[in-house]
């Protein structure tokens, strides 16, 4: 394989990146106040929370299942801790175990989740579609209305800032996508998950413990769901029960813009990261622009579908190259 | 002289790079049933795609109520009232069994609609007529695997009521009761004046219901002959090639001149309705071939052994200790390792690369801490590619891309390199080309034999032969003769493999 063919490949494989620098620039250039330093701060930090989730259902997806619960565990696992400490607990709690209830709560909804799915063997799209009911029924029936003032601690995560500029949002962010690369790219565990989405039975036969890493991976989406629960709360200063509506639907397209496929076996951490920035990118566009309120969110599906077309474009270039490259490597034989 | 419902001419089929069928010549007649035999690659498939008209042949003609063709399709062949049954059955499984049969020409009324009543009744005349005590409307997938395939055939002779039927190794999967069933459906129908061409493995079964048999070999019509002039010794001669000679006796199993620990042990290993008893020794630097016919149970033996299947009785002594694994984690870390038949769908990460399939099952190896070391790996993947020589344009090439011969050496590359004691290889020569198989079977010897045990399994007896020390020939689940390398011969080795001469 030449080298214009790895540099090809190596621009199709970062694609999301590609896209990305691409609409930033036309932004730059387009889009009034885009370029100004806190509108760039701006994009990070209303892209953590659904960064967060992104990177959970790119896991699970990875895995070759989907998981539809994460909008609602992202209200959910937040109004329990708060619930405790607020309401059912008279003493209150410490913010600090409040903060790991939260997570605590959200693994054990994936760990629910990651039973159900890989030990019953129920399909996850069907199971996580009755979790993701339950859990925001239970959110409405116990969160009426809202709650509010967390506390310094609780919502230090969501809300605070460095030196009164940077949020600890975005570090965290930052913090959390560079962990699961490492793990991704570089643990046995994460190539377990590559294998285990890639093809099941030859994983199986190979010795991965197949099931297992499906039960962790429901666990980490689930944690890292409660994460963004944590955000989203820390940022309002408030658990309100309509959290999270509806955001699952655009975990799917970030995690997909980055490179995931619904097939299992496929994707990065980065570039999860890219598809979640992307989308940021686009609301937070789209909103300068002055678009109008009530075509918003129509721009907003007609961009991911472009952007979902051109991750065909991608797939199918990339075939082309190593379609190409047997050509060649025939030819050579012929001439042999 | 019977009339002739089917003459094949000089049929030659070739696909890049081989020719599966030579100027195959064969007649049938009505009201015979007329066998065909021969070993794995000997053309038996490809004669049964061109009949059926899956494939057309590149020359040749088959000449049906006197007029030539040069092939059809498979609707065509229809047409022409030949129907094919073959050894997978594939029932709809949400289908009732009636409208497996009659799919998709239902008794319909005359606007159109089906007439379920009817068709249930008729459905039930069908059952029997042919004896197949199953509801016309249980489903597909209610079935046991026997009754499917009966009632495919009961399908090609009652409701398609076709006057020539191909029967593609049929009885692989039939139990033993429905298999006396079906001998008694193709006397009647023979009787009736079809004509009945009657694929399969075993001997015994061309003894007992054919009038006449074909044997390809190589592609080649070798002889066509009255079952009744031969005998089995004959009739193996002409599968193999090899002089004939008498029946033999199954050996004992072998005691070795040097009395080192075996290093596996498998004591009287059973799993119910697939194998049965099952005793064997595999010694250190040993390799041995499991031979037998389709269903004889050696998949298996190795899966059983390398915990994809749990045997319901018996024990397993790996190095003297117990190694009854439970799933294929725990064999990979007793150092028992499985190549599975199904490469593409059991073996092969097909959507990764190279790099990734060859060190999926010994990560551990290449660890630095808790991280994988990625210049190790590198390195070690560039030395498995060339000690395997894996053709491949570089180690990130995803593996759907190689050819079949390549793919296999990347399986191979993966159980090798978690240096395993036992390798349980299962069809490691299948659908690779000659060169590539010259290379498994040489591997197999030389890197594999070392420090380690292997069982293998051939479709064909010649790679066996070549790659083991020792073969143990299975029939219906049970060990039933061994032969040790100076004793190989290919033709007493098919008879046993056929259930025959064994005094046992």
């Amino acid at each position: 394989m030449n080298r214009a063919m790895r540099l090809k490949l190596f621009f199709l494989d970062n694609l999301i990146w590609v896209i990305l620098v691409v609409f930033f620039l036309f932004n730059s250039l387009f889009t009034p106040s885009f370029m100004k330093p806190e509108n760039l701060v701006n994009i990070f930090y209303h892209s953590t929370v659904l960064s967060m989730l992104v990177l959970g259902q790119g896991i699970i997806l990875l895995t070759g299942n989907i998981d539809l619960s994460i909008e609602s565990t992202l209200a959910f696992a937040p109004a329990i801790a708060m619930l405790i400490s607020m309401k059912w607990l008279p003493g209150g709690l410490n913010p600090y175990v409040a903060i790991l209830v939260t997570l605590g709560v959200g693994a054990l909804i994936g760990l629910m989740n990651g039973f159900f799915v890989s030990r019953v063997g129920i399909n996850s799209f069907i199971h996580t579609l009755s979790m993701e009911i339950i859990l925001r029924g239970l959110t409405l029936f116990l969160v009426p209305f809202a709650l509010f003032k967390l506390g310094p601690v609780y919502t230090f995560l969501g809300s605070a800032r460095i030196g009164g500029e940077i949020p600890v949002a975005i570090v965290l962010m930052l913090v959390v996508f560079a962990v699961m690369s490492v793990v991704l790219r570089s643990m046995p565990f994460g190539r377990h998950i590559l294998a285990t989405g890639g093809n099941p039975t030859a994983a199986y036969v190979a010795g991965v413990p197949v099931k297992r890493m499906i039960l962790l991976a429901f666990m980490m989406s689930g944690i890292l769901a409660a994460i963004a629960g944590l955000l989203a709360a820390g940022r309002q200063d408030a658990v309100n029960n309509s959290m999270g509506k509806d955001m699952v639907l655009f975990t799917f397209a970030g995690a997909i813009l980055g490179g995931c496929s619904l097939d299992g076996g496929k994707g990065s951490a980065l570039g999860m990261l890219g598809g979640a920035l992307l989308l940021g990118m686009i609301s937070n566009a789209l909103t300068l622009m002055g678009i109008n309120v009530f075509i918003l969110y129509a721009t907003y599906g007609f961009l991911i579908f472009v952007a979902v077309l051109l991750d065909r474009l991608r797939v199918r270039l990339r075939e082309r190259i190593f379609f190409k490259e047997n050509l060649r490597r025939l030819e050579g034989f012929d001439t042999k | 002289m019977a009339e002739t419902l089917l003459q094949l001419d000089r049929l030659t089929k070739l696909y890049p790079g081989t020719i599966a069928l030579h100027d195959a010549t064969l007649g049938l007649e009505r009201g015979e049933v007329h066998g065909i035999i021969g070993k794995n690659g000997a053309g038996k498939t490809t004669l049964v795609k061109i009949i059926s008209g899956i494939e057309t042949p590149t020359s040749g003609t088959l000449t049906v109520r006197g007029i030539p063709h040069a092939g059809w399709t498979r609707t065509e062949a229809r047409v022409h009232g030949i129907s094919i049954v073959s050894q997978e059955p594939q029932l709809v499984p949400d289908f009732t069994v009636a409208e497996n049969l009659f799919t998709p020409d239902y008794p319909r009324s005359r606007t159109g609609l089906i007439r379920w009543r009817e068709m249930v009744r008729q459905a039930e005349r069908v059952l029997s007529k042919a004896g197949i005590g199953v509801s016309p409307r249980a489903r597909g997938s209610d079935l046991t695997l026997s009754e499917q395939q009966l009632v495919l055939v009961a399908r090609a002779f009652f409701v398609d009521r076709s006057e020539i039927v191909l029967l593609d190794e049929v009885t692989a999967s039939l139990s033993e009761k429905d298999e006396a069933l079906l001998d008694g459906l193709i006397k009647g129908q023979k009787a009736a004046g079809r004509a009945i061409i009657y694929i399969t493995h075993r001997m015994a079964e061309i003894m007992r219901l054919c009038d006449r048999v074909s044997v390809l070999r190589d592609g080649r019509v070798v002889a066509t002959e009255r079952v009744s002039k031969l005998d089995e010794a004959r009739l193996s001669a002409y599968i193999t090639g090899s002089a004939a000679v008498g029946p033999s006796v199954a050996a004992p199993e072998d005691v070795r001149a040097d009395a080192a620990a075996p290093l596996l042990r498998v004591e009287s290993l059973s799993l119910s309705g697939r194998f049965e008893d099952i005793r064997l020794e595999l010694h250190e630097g040993e390799s041995l071939g499991l031979a037998g016919l389709r269903g004889c149970g050696r998949t298996e033996i190795m899966k059983s052994l390398a915990g994809i299947l749990r045997p319901d009785a018996g024990r397993v002594l790996l190095d003297g200790r117990d190694a009854s694994v439970h799933d294929p984690e725990e064999a990979l870390h007793r150092g028992i390792v499985y190549l599975p038949e199904d490469r593409d769908h059991e073996g092969l990460i097909e959507t990764h690369g190279v790099r990734l399939n060859l060190s999926l099952s010994s990560l551990g190896a290449v660890l630095h801490g808790p991280f994988i070391d990625r210049r190790r790996e590198a390195e070690r993947t560039a030395g498995l590619i060339s000690l395997l020589s894996i053709d491949t344009p570089s180690a990130e090439q995803e593996v759907r891309y190689l050819s079949g011969g390549n793919k296999q050496k990347v399986v191979v590359g993966r159980i090798l390199s978690t240096r395993p004691r036992l390798y349980l290889l299962d069809e490691p020569t299948k659908g690779i080309d000659i060169a590539a198989k010259r290379g498994i079977v040489t591997m197999i010897r030389t890197v594999l034999r070392k420090d380690a045990g292997v069982i293998l399994t051939s479709p064909g007896l010649d790679d066996l032969m070549e790659a083991c020390d020792r073969i143990l020939v299975l029939h219906r689940g049970r060990v039933i003769a061994a032969f040790s390398r100076d004793e190989f011969d290919e033709s007493r080795i098919y008879i046993a493999m056929q259930g025959l001469g064994s005094k046992e």
